[in-house]
């Protein structure tokens, strides 16, 4: 699959996703909804704040944006690979993601408002909190396949897929994914009616629609980790390779907007006390568990 | 233009490209401005070993300074008094020796890169997941006592601070 086929894949997972979460958040499903508020995002103007730090200000949605493209880009949608089969893939896609810090920090630093500065240090106490529940489970899903390839790591999973052996994993990863998009409960960085949008809340117009495009991309690659990692990858009975990529992708993005959707935000200080107390103990217990799993 | 002089001059370009954000540092008053342009400082150093082929540690490189530099930066914004650099502040201090020191520094670096006998220059990179592979045996083999000792004991100097900065009395937890 080609590198445009890829991002074609992206942008209409990504509208999708943007149509789903409206439907959420109206309670009307309107499949033109993203579309028309995107028209209007372009049209509308462009604020730039008193003050800004300009270069952090216009670089932070397109470093967002950059930063979940290239994490899709080591994802294998079928057997031939996604953009790239890096041989450090299942590293690679955190490198990517640890960039989605810097783009938050950027967007709540350079608009010079206190709200989106609020938001942009309160990614960085998330990041510390789940960044060992994406690196940690995805030890153990290398460890299984024996190789950071991405393609291998589905390949591995031919018989028995990663969320049946290795389903404490498979938890913990899919909730720190919720966090490093954030989404609700962990939307931390955003949250409305708390922080009035906090790193968002400074864009306006088409600087807005960028990061709101960059946040959709993020979730569909999340879900397509996700996908890889766990659920199989584009492994499938009947359907060709890049259905059931795509079915399954889809499948986790809902469920992933769905989660949220039921729970209240958490609290910052509650995120950090049970990632480290709770998740990372379990997430070494899940290492040892597949270890044991692996040698017997 | 063949392969060798293209890697050359992408090895260059990144070169160039750190040193250019490491000046940055030192070039702007706002704290943020200056930890991120030493972020990109060693992401260009990390787009060097990938130029160089050695995918594991370029990617490593990248990943880990963009935490890293990113915690580096709410210090620099707590602890100095103009963290924005919007009060024309004064942020340099004992300037002869910090040149003197550079240039030592610099001169002792091109020193040793220039005077050491560093063997024959390999043409081809051993393959990517070969690397992987050969670096995990190397770490959970002979250097593994080396690792093992220093993860643990930077594991046990967080804990060690943290109990430090800790308040001695557990606070009731707001409502």
């Amino acid at each position: 699959m080609n590198s445009l086929m890829v991002i074609l894949f992206l942008l209409i997972g990504a509208y999708l996703v943007a149509v789903l979460e409206s439907w959420l958040t109206n309670g009307r499903l309107h499949f033109m909804a993203p579309a028309w508020s995107a028209l209007s995002l372009l049209g509308s103007e462009s604020v730039v704040p008193r003050k800004p730090d300009r270069l952090f200000f216009e670089t932070a949605p397109v470093l967002l944006l950059m930063a979940a493209l290239l994490a899709a880009a080591v994802l294998p949608l079928g057997p031939t690979g996604g953009i790239a089969d890096l041989a450090t893939g299942a590293l690679f896609i955190n490198a990517a993601l640890a960039y989605v810090l810097v783009a938050l920090l950027m967007a709540g630093w350079g608009p010079n408002g206190a709200y989106g500065l609020v938001g942009g240090w309160r990614f960085l106490g998330q990041t510390i909190a789940y960044s060992m529940l994406i690196v940690m489970p995805l030890t153990g899903v290398a460890m299984r396949a024996e190789s950071l390839l991405n393609t291998d790591i589905v390949l591995s999973q031919q018989v028995v897929w990663n969320v049946i052996y290795q389903p404490l994993g498979f938890a913990l990863f899919f909730i720190a994914s919720l966090a490093v998009s954030f989404l609700p409960p962990f939307d931390l960085p955003t949250a409305k009616g708390d922080l009035a949008g906090g790193v968002e809340a400074e864009y306006t117009g088409p600087r807005r629609g960028v990061f709101r495009l960059a946040r959709m991309v993020l979730v569909v690659s999340l879900a397509t980790a996700t996908t890889v990692f766990y659920l199989g990858g584009w492994l499938g009975p009947v359907l060709p390779p890049w259905a059931w990529s795509a079915i399954k992708i889809l499948v986790v993005a809902s469920a992933m907007l769905l989660t949220g959707h039921f729970l209240p935000r958490i609290r910052e200080a509650d995120l950090l006390a049970w990632c480290w107390k709770l998740g990372i103990p379990l997430a070494l217990l899940n290492l040892l568990v597949v270890g044991i799993v692996i040698l017997i | 233009m063949t392969l060798l002089s293209l890697q050359t001059l992408f090895i260059a370009f990144f070169g160039v490209a750190g040193v250019a954000f490491g000046v940055a540092v030192f070039r702007t008053a706002s704290m943020m401005r200056s930890a991120l342009a030493l972020l990109f400082s060693q992401t260009a150093l990390g787009a060097m070993f990938l130029a160089m082929q050695a995918e594991f540690l370029g990617v490593l490189q990248i990943m880990m300074m963009a935490t890293e530099m990113s915690i580096m930066a709410i210090f620099m914004v707590m602890f100095m008094m103009d963290p924005g650099g919007l009060g024309e502040m004064e942020m340099t201090h004992q300037k002869r020796l910090s040149i003197f020191a550079g240039i030592a520094g610099a001169l002792a670096t091109a020193g040793i890169a220039l005077f050491t006998e560093w063997g024959a220059v390999s043409a081809t990179a051993p393959d990517a997941a070969l690397q992987v592979r050969e670096l995990g045996t190397e770490l959970l083999g002979r250097s593994m006592l080396i690792f093992e000792t220093a993860g643990v004991t930077i594991l046990t100097a967080m804990i060690a601070a943290t109990a430090v900065a800790m308040p001695a009395l557990a606070r009731k937890k707001p409502a």
